[in-house]
C-alpha cells in the first residue's frame, strides 16, 4: 500500500478575518472534495504533513502558534494562506498584529487572495504534496522516522 | 437617520440615567470610550440611534453599570483595559483580552466533584482561536468561561487619524462573514455625515447584498447545526448549498463573500451587472435551499437533539442584551430592519422571524423562516431593479462630527461609531458586532448541558471570533 499522495492537513488560524476560513472549509464540500485527492484536514499537528496557517498573527496567538507547529511532525511543509498571511493584509503592522502568520511560521508556500479561492488553495496544496514528496525521499531512513514515533 | 446624543455632564447621575435608558425606551447595545469620553448605545424605535455621553474627569473614574446590566460588562471590560478607564463595583475586573500575549486566568468553579478542562485557543476544526474553560461534574457543565481576544489585531487604533474613504476596504476585511453588513453601516456612518443620499436602486442593490450575505451564513449555520448533532447528510449538503449560494456571490458582486460591495456613496460599479444570471440562480437556490430546510426538519431524530439544547430564557437574553437570530430565538421582537429601518427596508418591510423555546432548535427555525423572508426580499428587490443599470457612486466628503448606525447583519445589530475631525479624518472608530454582543451568551446556554453538546450548542450560534476581537 502506498501513502505517497497522502496529505494531511491541519488548520491554523492566526488573527485572521476568517475569510480564508470559508474558503478552506469549502475545500471539504462536494463541489472541491480533497478527500479525492487523498487529502483530510485532520484533527490533530500530530496527524499532520501540512499546516496551513492564515492571519497577520497575533501577540495573543504567538506562543499556541510555534507550539502547534513544533506539534507537527518532520518531513512537513508550511502553507500560507491569504494576503494576512503574507503580511500583505490589512492589519499588518498594527498594534497587536505581527507582519504575517506565513512569513513568521516560515512558509514554504504561499496562496495569495484575499482570501485565495478554493482553487488557488487547492493549487497551493498540490505544490506543498510535491515539496513534501522530495523532502520526505530525502529524509534519513523509513526506519528512523518510525522509531521517533512520527509515521502516520 | 441623524444620530441623537445625549451630553451629560459630571454633575448628573450618569449611571442612573444609563440604567433608565437601558430598562426603558431603549435597546442597549454596548458602550465604548475615547479620551476623555464615555459613550452608551442605544437604538430606539423609531427615534433611531441614541448616545448617552458622559465627560470623563482627569482621573478616568466612572461607576459601572455592568452589575446590573450584564450586557455593557465586556463593553466596561474592555474601556478599563484599552482606554484606562477607572471602573468602581466592576463584577468581572478582569481584563478582557490578553495582556502582551498573556491570558488571564480562567474563572473556575469549585466543588466536590468538579473538574476543569482547557479547550482552545487552538481548535480541531477549520475554526478561529479562542479559549474555552469547562467547570463540569461528570458530564454536565456547571460554569463556562470563553476567553477570546486571540484575533485582536488592534483594528480600531489602526484605522485612527487616517482618511474616512481609504478606510472603507479595511473596515470590508475586519470580518470574512458580515463584511457586507460592516460595509453598509460605514457607508451609511459617512454619507450621513456628508448629508448624502443615495438613489432608490442603490438602496436596493445594497438590500440585495445584506440579503445575500444573511442567506449563505444561515446555510452555513444550519449545516454546522445538523453536523453539530452528528448528521453528516445534512452538513454534507448545507456545505454544498452554502458553496452554491457563495458562488451566487461571485456573479452578483464579483467576490465570494461580498467584500467591498457597498461602498460609500453606493455600490461597486462592477456589481449586480449579470441581472438574468442573477435572478436565475437566485431562484435555483432558493428551491434547493427549501428542500434542504424541509429535510432538515423533517428528520426527527437531528430535531430531538435540537430540542432544549442550549436554552437562553427571555430574561437572560434580554439582560446580556442578545441580538439577532439568538435575540428572536429567546422571544424577542427586534430585527433593525424593522425597529429602525433603513435603505430599502424602509419601503419594504419584513415579517420578523421569532419563536420562544430560546434553544437550538429555536435558533434554527429562526434563520430557517429568515432564510424564505431573505429569498422573497431578494425576488423583490431584484425585480424592482430591473435591467437598468445602476446610478454611479456619488461623492463623499464627511463633515466633522460623531454618528452611529446600525445594520442587521446575519448575527444580529452591526454598529458603528464614528468621529470624523475637523480635517475628514478618523478620530475614532468603534465596531460592535453581534458576535461580541452574543458570545457571553454561548457562555450561559451552555449551563446544565453536557459538554459533548458544546459544538451544537455553539453552532446553533455560529459567532465569529473576528468581529467580537477586532
Amino acid at each position: 500500500m502506498s501513502f505517497r499522495k497522502s496529505l494531511g492537513i491541519r488548520h491554523l488560524v492566526c488573527g485572521s478575518c476568517n475569510g480564508c476560513e470559508h474558503e478552506v472549509n469549502a475545500l471539504s464540500n462536494a463541489y472541491y472534495d480533497i478527500t479525492q485527492e487523498g487529502w483530510d484536514i485532520v484533527a490533530s499537528p500530530r496527524h499532520a504533513d501540512v499546516i496551513t496557517v492564515t492571519g497577520p498573527m497575533t501577540q495573543a496567538m504567538r506562543e499556541a502558534a510555534e507550539a502547534t507547529l513544533e506539534a507537527v511532525p518532520q518531513p512537513r511543509i508550511v502553507v500560507g494562506i491569504g494576503d494576512c498571511a503574507t503580511g500583505e493584509g490589512p492589519w499588518s503592522g498594527s498594534a497587536c498584529a505581527g507582519n504575517g502568520a506565513g512569513i513568521e511560521l516560515r512558509a514554504e508556500v504561499i496562496v495569495r487572495g484575499c482570501p485565495p479561492t478554493p482553487t488557488e488553495i487547492r493549487a497551493g496544496l498540490a505544490w506543498a504534496a510535491s515539496l513534501l514528496h522530495s523532502k520526505a525521499s530525502t529524509a534519513p531512513s523509513i526506519g528512523s522516522v518510525a522509531e521517533s514515533g512520527t509515521n502516520r | 437617520m441623524t444620530t441623537s446624543i445625549q451630553v451629560l455632564t459630571a454633575g448628573e447621575s450618569f449611571r442612573e440615567r444609563v440604567l433608565a435608558e437601558a430598562a426603558g425606551p431603549g435597546v442597549p447595545l454596548g458602550a465604548y470610550a475615547d479620551a476623555d469620553s464615555l459613550h452608551y448605545l442605544f437604538l430606539r424605535e423609531e427615534g433611531g440611534p441614541f448616545v448617552l455621553t458622559h465627560r470623563l474627569g482627569e482621573s478616568l473614574d466612572a461607576s459601572a453599570v455592568s452589575g446590573i446590566w450584564p450586557v455593557f460588562s465586556w463593553d466596561e471590560r474592555e474601556m478599563a483595559q484599552d482606554r484606562g478607564v477607572c471602573f468602581e463595583e466592576l463584577p468581572d475586573a478582569r481584563p478582557l483580552w490578553a495582556e502582551r500575549g498573556v491570558m488571564p486566568e480562567a474563572m473556575v468553579a469549585y466543588g466536590e466533584g468538579l473538574m476543569h478542562f482547557v479547550v482552545g485557543p487552538v481548535h480541531a476544526g477549520v475554526i478561529e482561536p479562542g479559549r474555552f474553560t469547562f467547570s463540569s461534574g461528570g458530564e454536565t457543565v456547571v460554569h463556562l468561561d470563553a476567553q477570546l481576544g486571540y484575533a485582536h489585531r488592534g483594528v480600531e487604533r489602526a484605522l485612527e487619524g487616517r482618511s474616512t474613504l481609504a478606510n472603507a476596504p479595511f473596515v470590508a476585511r475586519i470580518c470574512g462573514s458580515c463584511s457586507a453588513a460592516r460595509s453598509f453601516a460605514y457607508a451609511r456612518a459617512l454619507e450621513i455625515l456628508s448629508g448624502v443620499e443615495v438613489s432608490e436602486p442603490i438602496d436596493l442593490a445594497r438590500l440585495v447584498f445584506a440579503e445575500l450575505e444573511r442567506i449563505y451564513n444561515h446555510v452555513g449555520d444550519l449545516a454546522a447545526s445538523s453536523s453539530g448533532a452528528g448528521w453528516a447528510v445534512g452538513f454534507a449538503r448545507g456545505m454544498a448549498l452554502k458553496e452554491e449560494a457563495m458562488r451566487l456571490n461571485q456573479i452578483a458582486s464579483g467576490h465570494r463573500l461580498l467584500f467591498d460591495a457597498i461602498i460609500p456613496g453606493g455600490v461597486s460599479p462592477a456589481t449586480l451587472t449579470a441581472r438574468l444570471a442573477i435572478r436565475a440562480g437566485v431562484a435555483a437556490l432558493e428551491e434547493r435551499t427549501e428542500r434542504y430546510v424541509r429535510d432538515v426538519f423533517g428528520n426527527a431524530s437531528l430535531v430531538s437533539r435540537w430540542h432544549g439544547a442550549g436554552v437562553v430564557s427571555h430574561d437572560t437574553s434580554r439582560a446580556f442584551g442578545a441580538t439577532g437570530p439568538a435575540h428572536r430565538a429567546s422571544h424577542g421582537t427586534v430585527d433593525v430592519r424593522t425597529f429602525a429601518p433603513y435603505g430599502a427596508y424602509c419601503s419594504l418591510p419584513i415579517r420578523v422571524a421569532r419563536a420562544s423555546s430560546g434553544d437550538a432548535f429555536a435558533r434554527c427555525q429562526v434563520k430557517s423562516a429568515e432564510l424564505t423572508e431573505s429569498f422573497r426580499l431578494l425576488r423583490e428587490a431584484l425585480a424592482a431593479l430591473g435591467d437598468a443599470a445602476l446610478p454611479t457612486v456619488q461623492p463623499v466628503s464627511p463633515a466633522a462630527g460623531s454618528v452611529m448606525t446600525v445594520i442587521e447583519g446575519p448575527r444580529g445589530a452591526e454598529l458603528v461609531a464614528l468621529r470624523v475631525g475637523r480635517d475628514g479624518t478618523v478620530e475614532r472608530l468603534h465596531i460592535i458586532s453581534a458576535s461580541y454582543r452574543n458570545w457571553p451568551l454561548v457562555v450561559r446556554a451552555m449551563e446544565g448541558n453536557i459538554v459533548p453538546d458544546f459544538p451544537l450548542v455553539n453552532k446553533s450560534f455560529n459567532l465569529c471570533y473576528a468581529c467580537a476581537d477586532r
